[in-house]
């Protein structure tokens, strides 16, 4: 939390701009990779009195749906959105300390991993991204994962969402003992797969829900599993 | 029912020097699968160079396929510059990864030194190329490629990262990375001579998939085009180029890197990139290899596979300098043996001259 010097110092060094000029400097900052921009404009949210979440979602996610728009349509690459995520994440932690969780509206909570065998976790990482600025509740359990470990935590956290990611032809191939288990656990969660050696007819194969070829049509599929 | 009239050697050998074969060559880009139908670890494979040779060679014999054994993976330049790589012995694994990257922070960037050859994976890679030569097979080097390199040395996420905000970091890691590929080549040719040479190139990192073509264009191609001509000049005459992943984008680089250099080069881009640009583009001088989907070999039935090979020798096997069918990518390791067989049965059956 601010302490009440700092947000004096802020105040007085502040600008009266609007809450949409700062929701627009959020999301433009994101959309630009500006890291201390983005910074400064959720300070600014802040002192304006802007809820969190509105600020977060209005502004930091709204401007990732821009990006993530851009990225589809082949406009940006992975440089370009690794950027964003490093300024998305750095106003994200300025406001979500300010959050009211009661406040905090969530499509669903997703466990997501990189399968077991398999450290390439790029593509994971944006759909992460993607998804979070989407506003689910994401669980992210890295790479290499066993397939146990998505299992139990899945479990475990009532998940919505199992979302396991591959890029090897030798590591894909525990998706479906992952898809079984968790029927066999009776969890409630629906699944999607995605990476390069996957596709539709082979997620069909696996018994998974969803598949997704890219980040953008993640956030498409999840929504729809969730049925947001 | 068709009889081989030549051996895997004429039949290279002939396509080489413009002549028609006696059917359409088959190369299946085996590496880990060689270990799997072997009965070997995929980690001992790759660990070890005689063993790397010898699970080749057995697949080759039982296959009757026209690729010779090679050494090479995608991780490659981590180990070599002082990180760290883990050989695939656990679950999963298909090929060597990075466990630690030389480079972590900007500092490291300068600390880094170009090593003598034969580095890192090199020293295996000579034992194949050795036992190579002893039966009369070329000595096949990797060269590359060096922007895949170099996220292995960065991590590729960081690089991806310092593409944009420290870009002169990565220009000068991929100097670096250039001069250890041209290196390792001068290394090679000294050895073996360069008439007994194949160099091979390519990497995933720079499709586009990570990266546009703007960004292939000023952080890969001036690297890739460096190191080509320079292992050209060295007198190694042919360069089997594998754009790894969709790198249909970067095609006018790739145009840039063939233009006016010698010698002669096998196209083998992924599956994503159509046989019909392949041939248009590079058609008129160079081979083109592929172009089945590789995850089909692993997840199709064997009739399938036959019929995706097919398809690619009526495609292919309308280029004019020649063709060689085989996947876009590397064969999947675990891919059933009756798969694998699909691209010989198809290549007698489909690719006769």
């Amino acid at each position: 939390m601010m302490s009440k010097r700092n947000i004096y110092m802020c105040a007085h060094n502040f600008d009266a701009m609007s809450k949409e000029e700062i929701l627009e400097r959020l999301a433009k900052s994101v959309i630009e990779g500006d890291v201390e921009t983005c910074k400064k404009a959720a300070n600014d949210a802040i002192v304006a009195g802007i809820d969190a979440y509105e600020a977060i979602m209005q502004g930091l996610a709204k401007g990732m749906n821009v990006v993530s728009d851009l990225y589809e349509k082949g406009e940006y690459f992975v440089p370009e959105v690794i950027c964003s995520a490093e300024a998305m994440y750095a106003g994200m932690d300025i406001l979500k300390t300010y959050l009211k969780t009661e406040k905090v509206k969530s499509p669903g909570k997703i466990v997501i991993g990189v399968v077991q065998g398999d450290i390439h976790d790029i593509g994971k990482n944006l759909v992460k991204l993607m998804l979070t600025a989407a506003g689910f509740d994401v669980i992210d359990l890295g790479r290499d994962v066993a397939p146990s470990t998505f299992v139990e935590k899945v479990v475990e956290t009532n998940a919505d969402i199992c979302a396991m990611s591959a890029l090897m032809t030798t590591s894909m191939i525990v998706m479906p003992d992952i898809i079984k288990e968790l029927k066999k656990r009776g969890a409630r969660a629906k699944t999607m797969v995605g990476g390069a050696p996957l596709s539709d007819s082979v997620a069909e194969m696996y018994g998974a829900d969803g598949y997704s070829k890219d980040a953008a049509g993640a956030v498409r599929v999840a929504m729809n599993l969730v049925k947001w | 029912m068709f009889v081989n009239k030549m051996t895997p050697a004429e039949r290279i050998g002939a396509l080489l020097i413009g002549q028609t074969p006696d059917r359409v060559p088959v190369m299946p880009f085996v590496l880990g699968y060689a270990a799997k139908v072997c009965g070997m670890n995929l980690g001992d494979f790759y660990a070890d160079g005689d063993k790397c040779f010898r699970a080749q060679l057995l697949a080759m014999d039982l296959h009757g396929y026209d690729q010779t054994p090679f050494y090479g993976y995608a991780a490659i330049g981590a180990w070599e510059f002082g990180g760290k790589i883990e050989f695939p012995y656990g679950p999963g694994h298909s090929a060597p990864i990075v466990i630690k990257h030389p480079v972590e922070e900007p500092e490291d960037v300068d600390k880094l030194e170009v090593p003598e050859p034969p580095a890192g994976s090199y020293k295996e890679s000579i034992k194949v190329c050795r036992s190579a030569v002893k039966l009369g097979m070329p000595a096949i080097f990797q060269i590359g490629s060096a922007f895949t390199a170099t996220g292995n040395i960065l991590e590729p996420a960081r690089m991806m990262l310092w593409l944009r905000r420290q870009p002169d970091l990565v220009h000068k890691v991929l100097r670096k990375a250039a001069e250890f590929f041209i290196a390792s080549a001068e290394y090679f040719v000294k050895q073996f001579g360069a008439e007994r040479c194949i160099a091979f190139d390519g990497g995933p990192t720079e499709s586009n998939k990570m990266i546009s073509a703007k960004q292939f264009g000023e952080f890969a191609f001036p690297y890739i085009n460096q190191v080509h001509r320079k292992v050209l000049s060295l007198g190694v005459n042919v360069i089997l180029d594998h754009p790894c992943a969709d790198q249909t984008k970067n095609i006018s680089y790739y145009e840039q890197i063939r233009a006016g250099a010698p010698g002669i080069y096998i196209w083998n881009f992924g599956p994503e990139t159509p046989l019909e640009l392949q041939i248009e583009k590079f058609g008129k001088r160079d081979i083109i290899m592929g172009n089945v989907d590789p995850p089909s070999f692993q997840n199709k039935p064997y009739e399938e596979v036959l019929m995706l090979c097919k398809e690619n020798i009526e495609k292919g096997g309308k280029n004019p300098r020649g063709y060689i069918l085989g996947p876009g990518c590397e064969m999947p390791p675990l891919a059933p043996p009756v798969n694998v067989h699909a691209l010989i049965k198809a290549a007698k059956e489909y690719g006769r001259y």
